[in-house]
């Protein structure tokens, strides 16, 4: 059975979390038919079981080889799934005497790959585990289980691919990547944090093409159902729709550009542009940086920001980091000017240690000044 | 005549080590007979990279590697993908965040030889040496 007649098959007169879910289901049902599996069926002389990092612990089972590499999940045998994740312990001290920390992340990455079109991926979260705070007694718990991202991909071309689901919303690079395990910094950018929503509910095209010198991709997507497990304390745009254009070059630089269009609640549609640039000039250096410009999803009125970064590694496994920031709200406030020093160590590709201290230059809800730090780790 | 044959036999010495590195320096990218396709330098980073995941006739890709403290791999990483292991370990991280793991690995270049020999969608890369028919060249790097 394709993809295509499934969806054919199945229509959705009313957008909602539901229709999602039922859709995702019908496409798991199709998956498992016995047709599928036999197609993602190879005669080869041993089945693929380790990964780029060695194999950390393994077994023979029925459905194949169980085999666990740190920092890149554990493959489930023939079944397609893959089970991963990450965790972050954070601890802040800030100048207007706030000390808190605790466990603030642990995350679940799942990904099924039954036949070479589909890829179904979701990260789950479970809230807040543990948090100390100053002023406040005992351990503070919230656990609850939250789907952070749930999309299903389709495609047989690099050139096309159709996803459906809640992803991340493709805006600069940052937001792409926005876990601990995979940042220099312990905050991050105000102008990823605060002007527009993490992911989008609805689908995206997809894909990339190869001239020469390196991959030219691009994303065209648009929010079209109720936003998916939403925070409770965000209000995400009703519509939206964008498009993120990408250069990769094998020489070490990308440069990107966003448009992002978002309808707030009875109001007219607000438009924001930017555009990312991430570059090697020696192997042992990576600037890279954004800007944005136009109206958020978060609140109207015109903004304009930037941040510029730059690492640099010191010596084997230790990274000096520093970043400018500037943030110009919506609504006329006050310019936000930001350095955000620090360092990250990075034993293992899986672990990383941070600590970094932001300077203002001026005390503003959005950033408080003072030292942060985190250990993060993927598993 | 001792010494001659002392000096004859130091030529040799000096001159197999050298002779056999160039061997191994050589590598060939290799895909199953049945696949056609001629690839370019580029084309196999991209593949390496998984960014470029599918043939041209929708087949899914199965690019291997071998483990990374291989000689070989380290020098096709190097001439191939022209990064060093720190970056490319944070661009796998970054694709793992999407449930897009790295090209397999496997344990020797016998080992991709015949996995390649085996599978229409698979490529691989071995020194130049050990290439046979069971396999077809589509690139070849100094």
């Amino acid at each position: 059975m394709s993809a295509t007649t499934s969806q054919n098959r199945l229509r959705c007169n009313q957008p909602s979390v539901g229709c999602l879910v039922v859709l995702l289901a019908h496409f798991l049902v199709a998956l498992v038919s016995p047709a599928a599996w036999a197609a993602s069926e190879k005669e080869t002389p041993f089945s693929l079981g380790q990964t780029e990092l060695e194999e950390t612990f393994g077994a023979n089972t029925p459905l194949g080889r169980f085999s666990y590499q740190a920092g890149r999940g554990l493959r489930l045998g023939k079944t397609g799934l893959t089970v991963g994740g990450f965790s972050t312990v954070e601890a802040e001290f800030l100048e207007g005497g706030e000390r808190r920390g605790g466990l603030e992340e642990l995350n679940f990455l799942i990904s099924f790959d039954p036949v070479p079109f589909v890829h179904l991926f979701t990260e789950l979260g479970v809230g807040t585990l543990a948090e100390l705070e100053r002023g406040r007694k005992g351990v503070h718990s919230n656990p609850s289980l939250e789907v952070e991202r749930l999309y299903l991909d389709l495609g047989t071309n690099d050139a096309l691919r159709l996803r459906f689901g809640k992803f991340l919303t493709p805006i600069g690079r940052w937001n792409l990547a926005r876990i601990e395990p995979l940042l220099w910094t312990t905050s991050e950018p105000l102008i990823v944090e605060e002007v527009f929503d993490d992911s989008t509910t609805g689908a995206m095209l997809h894909g990339a093409v190869f001239p020469q010198g390196g991959a030219l991709s691009y994303s065209l997507y648009g929010a079209y159902l109720p936003p998916l497990d939403a925070e409770s304390d965000e209000h995400p745009a009703r519509y939206s729709a964008g498009a993120h254009l990408e250069w990769a070059s094998l020489k070490g630089w990308t440069i990107g550009a966003s448009y992002f269009a978002s309808q707030l609640e009875n109001k007219e549609w607000n438009h924001l542009g930017g555009a990312d640039l991430l570059w090697h000039p020696h192997r042992r250096v990576e600037l890279s940086g954004e800007i944005l410009f136009g109206e958020g999803s978060r609140e109207d009125g015109r903004l304009w920001g930037l941040y510029a970064q730059t690492v640099v590694e010191v010596m084997r496994t230790l990274y000096l980091v520093g970043r400018y920031e500037r943030f110009d709200p919506p609504g006329g406030g006050r310019a936000i000017n930001l350095f955000d020093l620090g360092f990250a160590w990075v034993p293992v590709p899986y672990l990383r240690f941070k600590a970094d201290y932001l300077i203002t230059d001026h005390r503003h809800e959005l950033a408080e000044p003072g030292v942060r730090m985190s250990f993060s780790l993927l598993f | 005549m001792g010494t001659r044959l002392l000096r004859i036999a130091l030529v040799f010495a000096l001159l197999a080590p050298s002779h056999l590195a160039g061997q191994e320096s050589r590598v060939a990218v290799i895909v199953h007979p049945e696949r056609r396709a001629e690839l370019s330098p580029e084309e196999v980073a991209q593949i390496y990279l998984r960014r470029k995941r599918f043939w041209d006739d929708g087949a899914a890709i199965v690019p291997l590697n071998l483990p990374s403290q291989a000689p070989l791999r380290v020098h096709f990483s190097q001439r191939v993908l022209n990064q060093t292991e720190p970056r490319l370990a944070d661009y796998w991280n970054r694709l793992y965040f999407d449930g897009i793991l790295p090209p397999a690995t496997l344990a020797s270049t016998e080992a991709v030889r015949r996995y390649v020999a085996s599978d229409p969608n698979a490529i691989g890369y071995v020194p130049v040496s050990e290439v046979d028919g069971t396999v077809r060249v589509v690139l070849q790097l100094e």
